[in-house]
């Protein structure tokens, strides 16, 4: 009469939380990962800048900055998160262009002011022409038949034919390869001193130029890891300037170090110019306001670049200081592009540089039509599991497809619940998990019906089955929750997903046959009309 | 299906079952190298995927045709639907995702020649670098459940039963990704998913027949340690063939009635489950018994 009374207790408390489950299904929608629901997932992997590593700390602030921008552009319940290999995934459900997200999001937003210090031009049939910076080979584009490549301090000078300087020609040196600065001191013809140099081919005569140690300036050199191309000194290699591009002629500009950059901003806003060109104003903070007046003041005449990561922007001639701490930034192409430089500034510089691993969008379409055809599947096959168990296991089929019942309702409340969104993976997870729920009722059946046909009573014939049936569904379902922790643990978002509602059904499922099918079968066999051994699909031969 | 009354001679039949598996795996091995490798996703190659829906039914040859005239003559194209097309391309340079210019001149063109019903369903781009670390991952996922499983089968068993299990789960892995390899079907992250799946499921049924093993161990001194595998393998057979085909039954509806996305999962699912069931019966226990006529613990 104990036994009796535990099993009646250990059913009620399954409708309780039969009773709880539902509360939770009707309360809660199942939270649906990002691959049913349509969004846009994009994967940033954070590399150094500037020397500095990649730290806890700054991943957390990148984080940060990343949601107020997401905030910013309006963009509701988004989702930020680090991955194992500390990548930042973002998740933003319904955005349908995860090209323009990916612009805003996963800009550095490095504002920086530098002089302009020089510009490479090439030299041909008495015609001259800027170089590019190529960012993929990290090199000078240099036209194999230029005659020959010079440094001047002041492009906006040569082109209006105003006084300028030639800082240096840029020459190949044969032995290392290496691109070397060397002292100019020819005039601007054919002919110059460097020994060797003739006027014909020009790639023919790189190869016997003879590089006079003593007037090597500098060398150009390419850091792959920062992707930045310095002009170093040739000696000690100590930082000359930077080549950066600018985005108005694509010309390889050399720019001395960082003098402000856009921490000591105070505000910032796009707009339009006096005379209609789009711009971003900025003002800075006093702190800011001083150091642009001394700037400005100790180099009039020359032109100050407006570097937004990696890129000049534009590079005003500075006429006269500048005391009241407003500049702006111009070669800008539309109001567009515009308002998200004044939004990714107004964010502040993520303290990482963040490169995109993946960037992937789903439309609504392609995830209701996994969840629809899923769960038709999953119906059928429900069905059919229970067609199968009736006709294989007779009245023992009855408390599988009882239980079957109860997994999924469980299930589904335990999903809603705890909010684990379900993926399109994760589908299949729950439709597997439907088929290994049955699994450990087809081991107890078996059990019991191998002890009737030794001749023991029903009874005693179920209490022997689950003993020994226990054994078996433990051992077997910890080696699927091993390897669902193993998924969990390397697996991306929709992979982690199928891994979490594995693991589910595996512990529900199980517990659900080794207390709820056992108590309901132990009160069932006290009933002596349905409990024979033809009701538990066992026909005893005679003999047997 | 009343197999009870059955007593096939598993054992002794053991040659040509594991000549049949041999068969099988070097079967999907010759594939492997007809078909030129694993038909690998962008997860793993890194590049670029797009769904397409078009506003009427079109073939491949249309498509391709489309795709031809503007210079992604190399882009590998996949039905999804009657009127739906995966379109993977491939830039310049092997794995690198596509600009966005070229994506705009894909679409285009395939609205402008066949119609298109809007913009694409899909649409993703993964860098190669992140395809290695993806691959990585993959790597260490299956080595750690391996890993986990023969610990967790040595402390419950014994090591040989351990090995043997280890043994059979590379098995059904190595046949299923034959059949990967035989059918050129595309691997993604979600076909390792399920081949882990497959490792943590087909465990199970040799793990039933173990436990069977080692509760008959005991009658080893009168029938000898071949016949109580024997027994043991006969007398959990309709259960471990009632088990799978419960499994089965929801997981082939999915490869019939799903998705793209879901039949490559149920795919994988389908072919681990029954290789699964097979090796449980046919490699794991005969492993059992040759390391025990090899080494013997338990005697006659």
């Amino acid at each position: 009469m104990r036994n009796k009374k535990v099993h009646i207790t250990i059913i009620a408390i399954f409708i309780a939380i039969i009773s709880v489950s539902l509360y939770y299904i009707l309360k809660e929608p199942i939270n649906l990962g990002l691959d049913l629901k349509g969004g846009t997932q994009i994967i940033l992997k954070p590399t150094e800048r500037g020397g500095e590593e990649v730290t806890t700390q700054s991943l957390d602030k990148a984080m940060l900055i990343i949601m107020d921008r997401i905030d910013k552009l309006g963009i509701s319940e988004p989702l930020v998160t680090k991955d194992l290999s500390k990548n930042i995934v973002i998740q933003l459900p319904g955005v349908k262009d995860p090209d323009k997200a990916k612009e805003i999001i996963g800009k550095t937003a490095q504002l920086e002011f530098r002089l302009v210090t020089g510009t490479f031009i090439s030299i041909k049939n008495q015609k001259w022409d800027t170089l590019k910076f190529d960012y993929e080979k990290g090199e000078l584009v240099i036209d194999p038949d230029a005659e020959k490549v010079l440094l001047v301090d002041d492009i906006n000078a040569l082109v209006s034919g105003n006084l300028y300087e030639i800082d240096g020609e840029l020459l190949s040196d044969p032995e290392s390869e290496e691109m070397l600065l060397v002292k100019y001191s020819g005039e601007d013809n054919q002919e110059t001193d460097v020994e060797g140099s003739s006027t014909g081919d020009g790639s023919e005569s790189n190869v016997d130029i003879n590089i006079d140690p003593e007037k090597v300036i500098g060398k150009i050199i390419y850091k792959p890891e920062t992707r930045e191309l310095l002009l170093v000194d040739y000696k000690d290699e100590s930082e000359l300037g930077e080549i950066l591009v600018d985005s108005r002629n694509d010309a390889a500009t050399l720019v001395g170090p960082v003098l402000l950059t856009g921490d000591k901003l105070a505000k910032v806003a796009a707009g339009y110019g006096t005379n209609g060109e789009i711009r971003v104003a900025l003002s800075f903070k006093d702190e800011g306001v001083e150091i642009f007046k001394e700037i400005t003041s100790e180099n009039i005449g020359r032109n100050l670049a407006i570097v937004l990561d990696e890129e000049i922007k534009s590079a005003p001639y500075i006429k006269v200081p500048i005391t009241d701490g407003d500049a702006e930034i111009t070669g800008i192409s539309s109001i567009e592009e515009a308002k998200n430089v004044e939004l990714v500034l107004q964010t502040g510089a993520l303290p990482v540089n963040l490169q995109i691993e993946e960037s992937s969008f789903v439309g609504p379409t392609l995830g209701m039509d996994s969840l629809n055809k899923g769960l038709y599947a999953g119906i059928i096959g429900f069905i059919l599991i229970i067609v199968f168990m009736l006709f294989y296991y007779k009245g023992l089929g009855i408390y599988s497809a009882l239980g079957l019942i109860i997994y999924i309702i469980i299930f589904w409340g335990v999903m809603s619940g705890i909010g684990a969104a379900l993926t399109l993976p994760g589908i299949a997870g729950i439709i597997l998990t439907i088929g290994i729920a049955v699994d450990a009722n087809v081991i107890i059946f078996e059990r019991i019906k191998e002890e009737i046909l030794k001749a023991k009573s029903p009874r005693i014939a179920i209490g022997y089955g689950f003993k020994n049936a226990l054994r078996t569904i433990v051992d077997s379902n910890v080696t699927t929750l091993i390897t669902a922790a193993a998924l969990f643990r390397f697996g991306t978002g929709p992979i982690k997903g199928f891994a979490v509602t594995l693991s589910l059904g595996v512990v529900i499922s199980m517990i659900i046959s080794l207390l709820f099918t056992r108590s309901i079968i132990f009160l069932m066999s006290g009933i002596s009309r349905i409990n024979t051994p033809g009701f538990l699909g066992v026909r005893r031969r005679s003999g047997e | 299906m009343r197999f009870k009354n059955y007593n096939f001679d598993f054992i002794g039949k053991s040659k040509i079952l594991i000549i049949i598996s041999l068969v099988m795996i070097i079967a999907g091995i010759a594939g492997y190298f007809i078909q030129g490798g694993f038909n690998l996703g962008i997860d793993f190659l890194g590049g670029s995927l797009m769904e397409v829906e078009f506003t009427r039914d079109v073939d491949v040859a249309e498509v391709r045709s489309v795709m031809n005239d503007i210079g992604f003559g190399n882009a590998i194209l996949q039905r999804t639907e009657s009127n739906r097309f995966i379109i993977r391309t491939k830039a310049k340079e092997l794995g690198v995702p596509i600009s966005t210019e070229e994506k705009k001149e894909i679409l285009d063109s395939l609205d402008e020649k066949i119609g298109t019903t809007g913009p694409p369903l899909q649409d993703r781009n993964v860098d190669p670098g992140f395809g290695k670390q993806i691959t990585k991952n993959a790597f260490k996922a299956i080595g750690i459940s391996f890993v986990g499983i023969l610990i967790y089968v040595w402390i419950r068993f014994e090591l040989r039963f351990g090995a043997a299990a280890i043994l059979a789960l590379v098995h059904d892995v190595l046949v299923t990704l034959g059949v990967y390899a035989i059918l050129n079907r595309e691997i993604n992250t979600s076909t390792i998913a399920a081949i882990l799946t497959i490792i943590g499921y087909s465990i199970n049924d040799t793990i039933v027949v173990f436990d069977r093993i080692r509760e008959n161990t005991p009658m080893t001194g009168k029938l000898g340690y071949t016949k109580v595998v024997n027994d043991s393998i006969n007398v959990t057979l309709s259960r471990s063939i009632n088990t799978s085909l419960t499994t089965l039954i929801p997981i082939i509806l999915l490869l019939i009635l799903g998705t793209a996305a879901l039949k490559d999962f149920a795919l994988a699912l389908t072919v681990g489950i029954v290789t699964g069931t097979y090796s449980s019966m046919f490699i794991a226990s005969p492993i059992v018994v040759a390391w025990n006529n090899r080494f013997p613990k338990y005697k006659k």
